[in-house]
């Protein structure tokens, strides 16, 4: 009789202290509201475009029945198609780079406490709160040939301006321009944030051995905010990989499709076209390939962490 | 006692309030809303309350006013909510909202754009709303009933019939010596003649022929307008033999409709790279002598040719002329449907009687718009408008792409993408050819 009343107060002092750190299946409970919503609006929309994606399913006629691979095979066929792979791979690299060095050059120079720098800072963010339909409608009338800005400027030095709008070669990258100048502000921010934890300590040092303003960058600064180097390497793939408004309507993806992305031709092919099977289809190759882009950017920042 | 007379002060409230409730309910059940979409623009700014559709100008303003004008004044408390959505991707927005199943009462449609809904069995025969509307279909101009009857039965109401325009600019016309002895511009007859006219404007003037939109998605009809009108002209179709599920562009007359396009661009004749806004504010500003768009555009050149500081000295329209072997010209008419789904008795009979309204205002839309009517009864006084004279032929020589054909609106894209193509990437009528094949083959390939 005595052993059981023993024991009892023991069992209760333990599970008391292992109360807060013990694993039980209620603490899923955190979690719920978060894992519903993935699932919900994440996980179960791409199964299901999956699914479509070997389907032939009109917006408007309805469901044909499975095609197996089909979809598939006439994207592989379809030279628009392809067209819009190589526009959207090529806008991620000409992109990308420059978010990162623009955006790092502007927080280098502005990373200090003075209100110019807080005023420049404000500059170069206030762009990222206007919506495409503003940006591209600025930008048309910057681009436009004959009467746009770029052309009176150019004239008044008796110059042509180059036609973004045009121009093969110069479509995407016109576009580019528009998209840094729109959203750089979120890179700027992220390595101002980055450079602010670098402790001042080292700075000091480093001016004691009269290293350069090169030296501090390359052995100090850049070390030390490689991951957000990688982090914003990896947002920008992932968004840049998502170019849709600005091509739509800048130059709905002219001149002869050397500006359309892959979102674009989902759209037209779903919307447009009312193929959604074939639209989804497209779908996950840029799932594919946005997520080889970003495995590769997120590799190689490892490998550099282990060297 | 005090608390047995708060007690009852309570209740008293709770009755008055409820009853208030109750009555308010009651007059808010009897108003009955539709929804309507449509695209036409949205002017707020200058007509947001206006309800005076006759001094109202342009598609957009006679539409806002004629809304306003029937919400204000209607005995049956029904009230017409608009919907406006842009028309470069008006039926993208429409299609995904009946797959939604967000259906509006009543939408805006071309006729070239009803096959396909019919097909689907989204819009439905309304004959008998017509009927019990009091509109007499016998009234259809021929043009328009072709377009809203589909198997015998009729789909839609027609709200008007537009078509392909050259707006000129005579003042320039005369600069160069292109207008007759009674000042009137002399109009080409051939590719030949309008590749004189064109180099003599740019000789006497320094601005190109054409000023059209090219750039944007809503820019691509532009382009597929003036591709079928030459067509028409030439007497060819892309769908032959009454086969509607193969398309051929390896035909001699669409190369040559391709080609036109081809000289305008080598020869710098026609503008490139302009939107919509930029096109409009250039011919307005002399900077081009032959805007290409279609009859919704008469009044606003009409307002814009008055006004001392124009550029646009003298205006004038004319149907896209014929540079082949007939006169044709593309031609295609807004109609109002009501979609499957989009209607309970209630809504159903409210949209009767707006669309009897609409039926009855027809002729203020044909004024303040440009766009012909689609009553017979109201061709005579259409004719007394300014320039309509020149556009009245329309009723006899428009012409549409069959109903079979199915995706029109994915052809309009590509046709008039391969169009834009040409004239802003320089790429030759060979390989916009060969390019609107391979497209149309994979737009066909399914269901």
């Amino acid at each position: 009789m005595s052993a059981p009343s023993q024991a009892r107060p023991v069992r209760v002092a333990r599970r008391d202290a292992d109360a807060v750190g013990r694993r039980t299946a209620w603490n899923a409970l955190f979690i719920a509201p978060y894992m519903l919503a993935f699932l919900v609006l994440l996980v179960v929309p791409l199964g299901l475009g999956m699914w479509l994606s070997f389907q032939d399913y009109d917006m408007l006629a309805g469901y044909g029945g499975p095609v197996g691979w089909e979809n598939y095979e006439r994207l592989l066929g379809d030279r628009i198609f392809l067209g819009s792979v190589r526009n959207t791979i090529w806008f991620v690299i000409i992109s990308v780079p420059a978010f990162v060095g623009l955006g790092l050059f502007l927080a280098l120079l502005l990373n200090d406490d003075s209100r110019k720098s807080s005023f420049f800072r404000s500059i170069f963010f206030g762009s990222s709160v206007l919506s495409v339909t503003i940006v591209t409608l600025v930008w048309r009338l910057v681009y436009m040939p004959d009467r746009g800005l770029l052309q009176n400027i150019a004239g008044m030095f008796g110059l042509t301006a180059p036609n973004f709008m045009t121009t093969e070669a110069l479509a995407l990258p016109g576009i580019a321009i528009v998209t840094v100048w729109w959203i750089i502000g979120l890179p700027m921010m992220l390595f101002l944030a980055a450079l602010q934890q670098i402790p001042k300590e080292v700075y000091e040092a480093a001016a004691l051995d009269n290293a350069s303003r090169w030296r501090v960058l390359v052995s100090i600064t850049l070390p030390a905010i490689r991951r957000t180097i990688v982090l914003v390497a990896v947002i920008e793939v992932i968004l840049q990989f998502q170019l849709f408004g600005q091509a739509n309507l800048i130059t709905n993806g002219g001149p002869n499709n050397a500006s359309r992305p892959i979102v674009m031709f989902i759209y037209e092919a779903g919307f447009r076209d009312w193929m959604l099977g074939y639209a989804a289809a497209a779908s996950q190759i840029l799932f594919v390939l946005m997520l080889g882009a970003a495995m590769l950017q997120m590799w190689i920042g490892r490998q550099k962490d282990g060297g | 006692m005090t608390i047995t007379k708060l007690t009852s002060a309570l209740a008293a409230g709770a009755i008055v309030a409820g009853a208030l409730a109750t009555s308010g309910a009651a007059l808010a059940q009897q108003k009955t809303e539709i929804s309507f979409a449509r695209f036409f623009g949205a002017c707020d700014a200058d007509y947001g309350t206006s309800q005076d559709y006759q001094k109202a100008r342009g598609e957009c303003g006679v539409m806002t006013t004629l809304v306003n004008h029937f919400n204000a004044t209607n005995k049956d408390n029904i009230v017409v909510k608009p919907q406006i959505i842009e028309w470069g991707p008006y039926y993208q927005q429409l299609t995904a909202r009946i797959a939604a199943r967000d259906v509006p009462t009543i939408a805006v449609m071309h006729t070239s754009q009803i096959g396909d809904f019919v097909r689907s069995r989204i819009v439905e025969p309304i004959e008998d709303d017509l009927k019990a509307a009091g509109i007499d279909i016998n009234d259809f101009t021929p043009h328009a009933k072709a377009g809203v009857t589909l198997n015998g039965k009729v789909h839609a109401l027609p709200w008007d019939t537009h078509s392909w325009l050259w707006h000129i600019n005579v003042g320039m016309f005369k600069q160069a010596g292109l207008v007759d002895a009674a000042g009137a511009p002399i109009v080409p007859k051939t590719v030949d003649e309008l590749m004189q006219q064109a180099k003599l404007i740019k000789e006497k003037t320094g601005k190109p022929y054409f000023v059209m939109a090219s750039v944007a998605a809503g820019d691509a009809g532009n382009g597929a307008r003036s591709f079928w009108t030459m067509m028409y002209t030439q007497n060819a179709s892309i769908f032959k033999d009454g086969n509607f599920d193969k398309a051929d562009f390896n035909s001699p007359e669409a190369k040559n409709a391709f080609e036109v396009f081809e000289r305008l661009s080598k020869e710098g004749y026609i503008t490139k790279g302009t939107d919509g806004a930029g096109a409009l504010g250039g011919f307005i500003g002399g900077n081009g002598a032959v805007l290409l768009t279609g009859t919704w555009r008469i009044d606003d050149m009409i307002a814009a040719a008055a006004k001392p500081e124009s550029g646009l000295k003298e205006y004038t329209a004319r149907i896209f002329p014929n540079l082949f072997k007939q006169d044709a010209v593309w031609a295609d008419n807004h109609s109002w449907v009501m979609l499957r789904g989009g209607t309970n008795p209630q809504t159903r009979k409210a949209a009767q009687i707006f669309m009897k309204y609409l039926w009855d205002h027809n002729f203020d839309w044909a004024r303040g718009g440009g766009h012909l009517p689609i009553r017979n009864s109201l061709m005579a006084e259409y004719a007394k408008l300014p320039e309509r004279p020149n556009v009245m032929r329309i009723t006899e020589i428009g012409r549409s792409l069959p109903h079979d054909v199915r995706r029109q609106f994915g052809f309009q894209s590509l046709i008039g993408e391969e169009v834009n193509n040409i004239i802003n990437g320089n790429k030759l009528a060979a390989q916009a050819m060969k390019d609107a094949q391979e497209r149309a083959d994979q737009l066909l390939s399914r269901r």
